[in-house]
């Protein structure tokens, strides 16, 4: 019987984890496309703040279902709440902290209860540098030609895009 | 800040006799304009100190032991810099084997990314995003600027100065490692203090995040990606409480929030030159389990 409810907590704080990653609303009134793309018919008008599931991310459009309805929505029209615990949704985002800053994060790292320990300043002063582990490393470098022949496989053609940035090369 | 004004403003309140010294000053700013390269690190020192630091990360957090996983990563990576104006640099992407989410860079080209960020991100446009904001920071030296900016000026004597037999071997000597993993002692002492102070875990000035961004999604657009595979990786990132302190793309201050509200004005600039632009979901989904 503990088992059982043990197993329901668990199976709750799954699908909260699960919920909370899918949710997003929208943050200005907005318009569901039928496909991914302006010129696409609108299915429907969503209000600033509509809560929606998303199906998938990826591209100018964001597939979503909202009001029961599924279609998409511009990506940048989609608000993403900050709901997920860290801690929560499979661990180790309790030492999400951990890695940076000063005397407050270095405190949440140590009550991180995940059992996984992420990468303290204090991990990092004490850590002996590991000579075999950079060579490692480097030994899965890759070459010009291999990072050629990776982009061809995927389709990866070069774009020429000018970039000013604010008038300076 | 207000204490700031306040204190400008009794200065120039008290009268001349504490009133600044602009042509000071301006003085002090133009020689430091005039010398650029008295107080800068060679690519040589730049590339040393970065493998020295990733040494350092390494022996805190594990190498990923999926050697196909580190290979896919790396070829990601290494298109993406083809795409930048260090194409020079040796490129070396690791994935540390750790469910914290995290990304950073390190100086001369070496970028750190956590398993567990792997296993958040939708697809290879996402990965590629997150990899170029990294590269961007390696190509624009906002790390290398202000450990530069840092040093103090005794550390200075002994930069350029470039003796082949006093150096200090710090890795295996891999095979393609440009500075063949020697690097002179005086660079070892400023890694090993830079990594003391927690220097590569401070995040960086908001601006130079902003920069960042920009430039991450002009490289991943330049490679082929979906520009929008930055915005989709804040957005995962968004959705966790506190949202994360790490030096490079978890830094607090702006929060992803912010830095998407920011890329809104910019990304939608890229759709114009693309052509046909790939979010490679099922080969992420293929290398990345």
């Amino acid at each position: 019987m503990r088992l059982a409810a043990t197993l329901l907590v668990a199976l709750l704080a799954l699908a909260s984890s699960a919920w909370a990653q899918d949710q997003a609303f929208t943050n200005r009134a907005t318009e569901l496309k039928e496909k991914g793309d302006a010129q696409s018919k609108t299915v429907a008008s969503l209000a600033g703040n509509t809560a929606v599931k998303v199906l998938g991310r990826g591209g100018a459009y964001t597939q979503v279902e909202a009001n029961g309805q599924k279609g998409w929505v511009r990506a940048f029209h989609l608000r993403f709440p900050a709901a997920i615990e860290k801690g929560e949704s499979g661990g180790g985002l309790a030492s999400l902290t951990s890695m940076f800053g000063g005397g407050r994060e270095q405190k949440q790292a140590t009550i991180g209860t995940t059992g996984i320990r992420g990468l303290s300043p204090e991990d990092l002063k004490n850590a002996a540098p590991d000579a075999a582990a950079l060579a490692k490393a480097q030994s899965y470098r890759s070459d010009k030609p291999t990072a050629e022949r990776f982009a061809r496989e995927g389709k990866l053609a070069d774009v020429k895009v000018d970039y000013q940035e604010g008038g300076r090369k | 800040m207000k204490r700031l004004v306040a204190a400008i403003a009794l200065a120039f309140a008290a009268g001349p006799a504490l009133a600044i010294d602009f042509g000071k000053i301006i003085d002090i700013g133009r020689q430091a304009v005039q010398q650029p390269s008295a107080k800068e690190f060679t690519q040589e020192d730049e590339i040393a100190l970065g493998e020295a630091a990733t040494a350092s990360f390494l022996g805190a957090s594990p190498l990923h032991k999926d050697a196909s996983l580190q290979r896919y990563v790396n070829r990601v990576g290494k298109w993406v810099a083809l795409h930048s104006d260090r194409t020079d640099l040796p490129w070396t992407f690791s994935v540390i084997d750790t469910e914290t989410i995290n990304a950073f860079a390190l100086p001369g080209g070496s970028i750190i990314v956590s398993s567990g960020l792997l296993k958040r991100l939708a697809s290879e446009s996402e990965l590629a995003g997150v990899l170029a904001h990294e590269i961007a920071h390696v190509v624009k030296k906002h790390q290398l600027k202000a450990i530069q900016s840092g040093m103090q000026a005794d550390f200075w004597k002994n930069v350029g100065t470039s003796v082949a037999a006093d150096r200090v071997k710090i890795g295996g000597g891999a095979v393609g490692s440009t500075v063949g993993n020697m690097a002179k002692p005086y660079i070892l002492d400023a890694a090993g203090n830079l990594i003391k102070d927690g220097f590569f875990l401070r995040p960086l000035d908001r601006g130079l995040e902003t920069e960042a961004d920009q430039l991450a999604i002009v490289l991943a657009t330049r490679a082929g990606y979906d520009p929008y595979g930055l915005v989709g990786a804040l957005q995962m990132l968004a959705q966790f409480k506190g949202g994360g302190d790490a030096a490079s793309i978890f830094s607090t201050h702006p929060s992803a929030t912010d830095r998407i509200a920011e890329l809104e004005k910019f990304v939608p600039t890229m759709e114009s030159y693309t052509k046909q632009p790939q979010l490679l979901e099922a080969r992420f989904k293929q290398n990345v389990k």
